[in-house]
């Protein structure tokens, strides 16, 4: 009975073993994961391809843009909302492909990144945040004026 | 793809951070134009103490020489924060800085 024991009490050590080490943290990536996301040529194409809905503008959510970029090749954006978001993304139609970047939102984090694009004519640049736990999806847009060719426009 | 600039500073709790990687960021139709090979950097991923603190997924394009700033709630002075940094290749690079 003693041997018995011993054995249930090893197999016992070895699950435990086997389950714990579960809980690492690994990046999602996008590009692997939501390749037609990418792809797509439309913002609303990308939107749908990515979340998978229709979002609803909102005030929640914003950014802050130049409403005249003098150069196309470097427009500062920044993101900022209060919301407790999962997903973050921003998308334009100026591109030959309309997703620029995905951020993912680790939880208790400070939704305020900035961050540079390049857009090549005068269009509308889309975020879309989706909210942790309910999954609803806010956006706002804006236009941006492109003045390629400098000169101040 | 090759060096990466990072400023990190710790005030009253908030980890600020600026972290700039040279890149093209020349997507299929640029690189066509210009005549070199498409490269971009396609995952930027920050972690302080083992915790992902912030992460982005990019397409080529973002400008050249991408400049990213964003603000977090950990990270003390003296940890370090590490970016891992992947191109369109599938080549990453490490970068690690001090927070002050």
């Amino acid at each position: 009975m003693d041997r018995r024991k011993f054995f249930k009490g090893v197999g016992l050590v070895a699950f435990a073993a086997i389950v714990a080490p579960t809980t690492s943290l690994k990046a999602v990536d996008f590009r692997a994961t939501k390749p037609e996301a990418w792809a797509a040529e439309k913002s609303v194409d990308a939107i749908k391809a990515l979340f998978g809905g229709t979002p609803t503008e909102s005030d929640k959510i914003s950014f802050k843009a130049p409403k005249l970029a003098e150069n196309g090749g470097s427009i500062p954006i920044t993101i900022k909302s209060k919301l407790d978001l999962e997903t973050v993304a921003l998308f334009q139609d100026a591109n030959p492909r309309a997703l620029s970047c995905v951020f993912t939102v680790p939880v208790d984090a400070i939704i305020d990144y900035d961050v540079r694009i390049k857009m090549r004519q005068t269009a509308f640049v889309t975020v879309v945040g989706k909210e942790r736990g309910t999954g609803k999806l806010y956006s706002t847009k804006k236009e941006i004026d492109v003045s390629i060719g400098g000169c101040g426009g | 793809m090759g060096k990466a600039k990072i400023k990190a500073k710790n005030k009253k709790g908030i980890t600020k951070v600026k972290a700039m990687f040279t890149s093209l960021m020349a997507d299929t139709e640029q690189a066509k134009k210009t005549g070199v090979e498409p490269s971009y950097i396609r995952q930027v991923v920050a972690t302080i103490d083992g915790k992902v603190v912030y992460e982005v997924s990019m397409s080529g394009f973002m400008s050249e020489n991408p400049l990213l700033k964003f603000k977090t709630k950990s990270g003390k002075k003296g940890e370090k924060i590490v970016f891992t940094v992947t191109d369109n290749n599938g080549k990453t690079i490490t970068a690690k800085k001090k927070i002050k």
